[in-house]
């Protein structure tokens, strides 16, 4: 049962986006399309359960003194290796996601995620903590995207597969998007009225 | 002393197992990388060539221009060339592909590689951006200043001077490289 806690907590309760409010950064930049959330939430996904792994399988060895280097030197190397497979294999996310995929290094959420848990708990309790809190920052990612994407230009990317182009185009508003929402002001916007819908919420349940 | 030398050796353990993973990931992503880099090249090659037949690719200048590659006609008359350019943006190298027609009229152009920050200097990137280059370099200079803009033009480009510097004074260099030919290519 508190196995089940550790990976639905980031989906809501503790949800990194919404409610811890880490990664605000690549949050706001790559929220363009929903193809890009999807990418870079899958990239964070894998980072945030390896890394959270292979700090946990380490944490009694590496000294108090040097866990940031070697947190970071540990991150660095799993983003490496996502940006290496995305190049080779989904070049086109690889270009859409540009700067805010090496940027995963610094991350908030990761490196956050490795002091406050993967430091301090088992392997299998650090593992479901990544993948929970990797999967509550992809939904936040997809829902801002989604929205930023239908109403600021009518559309939804998605990835092209045999005859579909990848690409839906919404009649109706794709003519007179309201543009504004996909430029950073309209995202930070988004963000507020996602973050109030999310705190009325959680008063009450409480 | 002791526990300098085991927090170093701990560093080290973790870098070198790292390290070690990252290159076996490496080693099976290499060749597609590369494979992917040369479609996108040739994709660029293909954009920039104005509908002429892509030549066999020679060497450039040694410096700035990496390579020609000579156009020709439906005829087989030599018509341009395009060019490889590299210069400096605000986050380091920029590559460039150019096509130009005999006299150094700038046809297309494509960046290929860089560096630049999203939203200003990755402007450049977008079709737009070298269309305020096409057609000079002939008769007409290319601009290499933002006050040889139109006013429209001059406001998109504010904020990346650095990246239109860098751009129009490759694409400059490679028109005189080109008028210096003479037309041998």
């Amino acid at each position: 049962m508190s196995q089940m806690k550790e990976l639905t907590k980031g989906i809501f309760r503790e949800n990194p986006v919404f409610i811890i409010m880490l990664g605000m950064c690549p949050t706001l930049g790559v929220s363009t399309q929903v193809s890009n959330a999807l990418g870079m939430g899958a990239s964070v996904i894998f980072v945030l359960t390896c890394s959270n792994i292979f700090i946990s399988l380490c944490r009694k060895i590496i000294p108090d003194a040097v866990r940031i280097p070697c947190y970071i030197v540990i991150i660095a190397s799993f983003v490496t290796i996502v940006e290496m497979v995305l190049h080779a294999f989904v070049p086109a996310v690889y270009d859409a996601l540009g700067v805010y995929l090496p940027l995963i290094v610094v991350n908030c959420i990761i490196l956050g995620r490795a002091e406050a848990f993967a430091g301090k708990n088992g392997v299998v309790a650090s593992a479901l903590d990544g993948i929970g809190m990797g999967i509550g920052f992809t939904l936040s990612l997809t829902l801002i995207a989604l929205i930023r994407e239908v109403i600021g230009a009518g559309t939804i990317t998605l990835f092209p597969m045999g005859s579909f182009s990848g690409t839906i185009t919404l009649p109706g508003i794709s003519e007179s998007p309201v543009r504004v929402m996909t430029l950073a002001a309209g995202a930070l916007l988004l963000m507020g009225y996602l973050k109030a819908f999310f705190a009325w919420k959680g008063e009450r349940k409480a | 002393m002791k526990h300098i030398a085991r927090i170093a050796l701990v560093l080290f353990a973790i870098s070198a197992v790292c390290t070690a993973l990252c290159a076996v990931v490496n080693e099976v992503t290499a060749p597609a990388i590369a494979q992917n880099t040369e479609k996108t090249r040739l994709e660029a090659l293909e954009a920039v060539a104005a509908g002429y037949t892509i030549g066999k690719e020679q060497e450039g200048n040694g410096g700035d221009i990496a390579y020609v590659i000579p156009l020709a006609d439906e005829s087989g008359k030599t018509a341009g060339c395009i060019l490889q350019l590299s210069s400096s943006g605000y986050g380091g190298e920029m590559t460039i592909v150019a096509s130009y027609s005999l006299d150094g009229t700038l046809l297309g152009a494509k960046l290929m590689a860089d560096s630049e920050t999203p939203g200003l200097g990755k402007k450049a990137e977008e079709d737009w951006y070298m269309a305020m280059f096409q057609g000079k370099g002939g008769t007409e200079p290319i601009p290499t200043a933002k006050s040889m803009l139109p006013a429209d033009l001059n406001a998109q480009v504010s904020g990346a001077t650095i990246t239109f510097t860098g751009v129009s004074s490759a694409l400059a260099a490679g028109s005189e490289y080109v008028k210096g030919l003479g037309g041998s290519i």
